[in-house]
């Protein structure tokens, strides 16, 4: 196999081409396997009724149909037990709108932070990329302990205000999705940290020297040199925000359960999807809602690039 | 450049229609063999053959895990099997999470195992799509007589039998002996309107809640509406959903909601402790472990929990700390739930006759004493052990309470996703999101949905 492989190499007239195709060739035929040929599958599947067991029944647009009839009835203000992609659309559209935005600006100010010529900001590098680093499972089922009634957060929290009442964050409805959303902005920031400071690293030094000798303080330079500069990086990291929220699972399975919790605050798409195929045994429902949640995520990341996307002139 | 490209890029189409054609085939053929490789191993096979007459026949088993002992037991028993029947080889599976959905993907991969765990709710499911292999065709009646008759009424369907319970557990009532001597108690409560008088006196004697239960939990609260008259509840077709509107029903859910409404909330608001609460209110994670911390009076669970105390809390003593009662009476007697697991055998076996085997062997009285009964985990499905000296004694009393009925945990064709969205309504009535009269109108849509297909 290889010595024909070599002599092939050896005879062909452009060699670099073939080296390259064949040294991506692994990891385009992973990326083909399982993540093409999964999203053909996928939309194949959500014409079809099936049951894992028996045969595949053609069913035209009718999966589509139950999805679309979802979301009317939700937005009818029929009870969320009935109408769990509805619930689960408003859920992490709230969601994102909470998320997005905190972790990017966190982001933001932590790189600023650890581009400072400080002692031990290495320290202060390592110790916020480190939730980055670590399980989302393992952070959730941290937080859950932290935001328990008789847990840390309420016991700080009633020293610090006078007259403070324990909230049961993570068994109260109203607050569940913003203790979720709370855990995302601590896990994610430390993350888009580093691509923000190597941003930073890449502004020309000259800029700064020249607005300092115009006398512009370290306030006004960040917001009219440092954020303008970051522009194009920003986009990407509100982008790969967007796309990381919308399909948020991990967080809600563990936070509030595979039905999302009190109320069904912390249910998402991504859990609905989840059962409707193991659930209730529907893949091809399962394989229409995930479409549909492919074309949200795809058109706010596409309006969004289109808008911010291009570099400053 | 152009055509190296192109080629490179036909390559990968040719490469991807081999797979995809494996995989939605469904054939023998697995996703990544190429058909080289495949007529190579089709060359060997037949060489085999003709060398080898006595071929060993491999029978897949896969379940769950319910703790390194028990599968050191089911190792253990699986290489005494394979002494026995040397042309038998086991290969054991243990899947630790989600264990019926994967089940049901490897059904729709082609690679399911020939013998492997069913949940009682999961059952029907598997039964109605034909997934399994009746056990009547393979199993003597003489062998099916030794099994409990109410274990297997539910995995029968058009005379035929598809599985068979490999143990199960019931409901009783687990008391804390020490606080009810604290609260002046000296027996555990008989009906369930002592229940919760109970529960309220534990906590104003005790300050710790005297009774806990699980938010929604529809199948804890079965027993109640049963007791006190209701029908079993069973959901076919969309009409079903009727079974609500029986006021009977309507009367007990009600009560079952306010034991919540009133024992937690109310009680808070009125600056009491409360003397009804669910696990992460004491800070447990689930029943058992609040009662073993010792932070309530009374949980209502099943066998699971022996084990469970024995091995978390050792000094935490049954019969000196706490004690097992049968579960409280309603109006028209007493009920209990029961939980049973069967090993089903995959209707597209190759080896139905080696599976049934290697089944029977872990079902019958041998396989159940040194599975079940020392290991201490359930109760035996197969009748005589009863007063089998390796019974542990929690069980053995589990065992001796008599029930007007039992239950097994099963509400027809959709038990799964009916159980989780009625537990649902009931949780957000119980935290005072809607009312009970909004969350039986949700159920009942609930069961018009399911089930209109």
């Amino acid at each position: 196999m290889f010595s024909s492989f070599s002599s092939f190499y050896e005879k062909a007239r452009n060699k670099e081409i073939v080296a390259g195709l064949t040294l991506i060739s692994i990891a385009v035929i992973l990326n083909l396997v399982f993540g093409y040929f999964a999203m053909f599958f996928a939309f194949y599947l959500s014409f079809f009724k099936w049951d894992y067991i028996g045969e595949m029944q053609f069913v035209g647009l009718q999966n589509f149909e139950i999805v679309i009839r979802d979301l009317i009835r939700g937005l009818h203000g029929a009870p969320y037990l009935l109408v769990p992609f509805y619930t689960g659309l408003k859920n992490i559209l709230l969601y994102t709108l909470i998320v997005v935005p905190i972790q990017t600006f966190l982001a933001i100010v932590l790189a600023s932070f650890a581009n400072q010529k400080i002692r031990g900001q290495q320290f202060f590098k390592v110790s916020y990329f480190l939730p980055a680093t670590t399980s989302s499972v393992i952070v959730a089922l941290i937080f859950i302990w932290l935001f328990m009634k008789n847990g840390y957060i309420n016991y700080v929290l009633a020293h610090v205000i006078p007259g403070f009442e324990p909230v049961d964050w993570i068994n109260n409805k109203d607050y569940l999705l913003f203790a979720i959303a709370t855990v995302a902005i601590w896990g994610t920031s430390g993350h888009f940290m580093v691509s923000f400071l190597a941003a930073m690293q890449a502004i020309p030094r000259e800029i700064y020297e020249a607005a300092m000798l115009d006398g512009a303080g370290p306030i006004r330079r960040f917001f009219f040199i440092t954020i303008p500069m970051l522009r194009p990086m920003i986009t990407y990291v509100v982008v790969m925000g967007l796309i990381g929220a919308l399909q948020m699972f991990d967080l809600a399975w563990i936070m509030a359960g595979a039905n999302g919790g009190p109320g069904g605050a912390g249910y998402t798409v991504a859990l609905d999807i989840y059962n409707e195929a193991f659930t209730r045994i529907r893949p091809g429902v399962a394989a229409a809602k995930s479409w549909f949640l492919f074309a949200i995520i795809f058109t706010t990341t596409y309006l969004f690039q289109k808008k911010y996307g291009r570099a400053m002139r | 450049m152009k055509k190296v490209l192109a080629g490179g890029l036909l390559i990968f189409v040719l490469l991807l229609a081999v797979v995809a054609a494996g995989c939605i085939g469904g054939g023998e053929q697995t996703g990544t063999q190429t058909p080289a490789t495949v007529t190579e191993t089709k060359v060997k096979t037949e060489t085999k053959v003709e060398t080898q007459v006595q071929e060993k026949v491999f029978v897949r088993f896969a379940g769950w895990s319910a703790g390194e002992t028990e599968m050191k037991n089911y190792e253990k028993m699986i290489k005494a099997f394979e002494e026995q029947n040397p042309n038998i080889g086991i290969k054991y599976e243990v899947i630790t999470q989600m264990f019926h959905e994967n089940i049901l993907a490897s059904y729709g991969a082609g690679v399911a195992p020939d013998v492997f765990y069913v949940d009682s709710a999961w059952a029907p499911i598997f039964i109605d799509k034909g997934a399994l292999y009746p056990i009547s065709d393979l199993a003597d009646q003489s062998f099916i007589d030794q099994f409990y008759p109410f274990l297997l009424e539910p995995f029968m369907k058009d005379g035929k039998l598809y599985g068979l319970p490999k143990d199960w557990s019931m409901l009783a009532l687990f008391y804390n002996k020490k606080l009810f001597e604290q609260a002046g108690l000296t027996r555990p409560p008989e009906t369930w309107e002592e229940l919760e008088e109970y529960a309220k006196i534990i906590a104003d004697k005790t300050g710790k809640p005297g009774l806990a239960i699980y938010l929604g939990g529809f199948n804890r609260y079965v027993p109640v509406a049963v007791s006190n008259g209701a029908p079993k509840p069973w959901f076919e077709k969309p009409e079903d959903a009727s079974w609500f509107d029986n006021p009977v029903v309507r009367e007990t859910l009600t009560w079952y909601i306010d034991l919540y409404r009133k024992g937690k909330t109310e009680r808070e608001n009125q600056g009491l402790t409360p003397y009804v609460v669910q696990p992460s209110d004491v800070g447990a994670g689930w029943l058992g472990d609040a009662f073993g911390q010792q932070e309530v009076g009374m949980v209502i669970s099943g066998n699971w929990m022996i084990p469970f105390l024995a091995d978390q809390f050792p000094d935490f003593k049954y019969g000196e700390d706490w004690d097992i009662a049968p579960v409280p009476a309603g109006k028209e007697g007493r009920v209990t739930m029961v939980y049973t697991v069967i090993l089903g055998i995959n209707a597209k076996t190759e080896h139905p006759q080696e599976a049934w085997k290697f089944v029977e062997f872990l079902l019958g009285p041998e396989g159940q004493k040194e599975l079940v009964v020392k290991g201490g985990q359930t109760l035996p499905s197969i009748k005589g052990f009863e007063n089998d000296p390796d019974m542990w004694p929690q069980h053995k009393k589990t065992l001796s309470f008599k029930y007007d009925q039992m239950i097994v945990f099963l509400w027809g064709p959709k038990s799964g996703p009916l159980e989780g969205k009625f537990s649902d309504a009931m949780a957000a009535a119980m935290r005072g999101e809607m009312s009970v009269d909004e969350a039986i109108e949700v159920m009942k849509q609930v069961v018009q949905e399911e089930l209109s297909s």
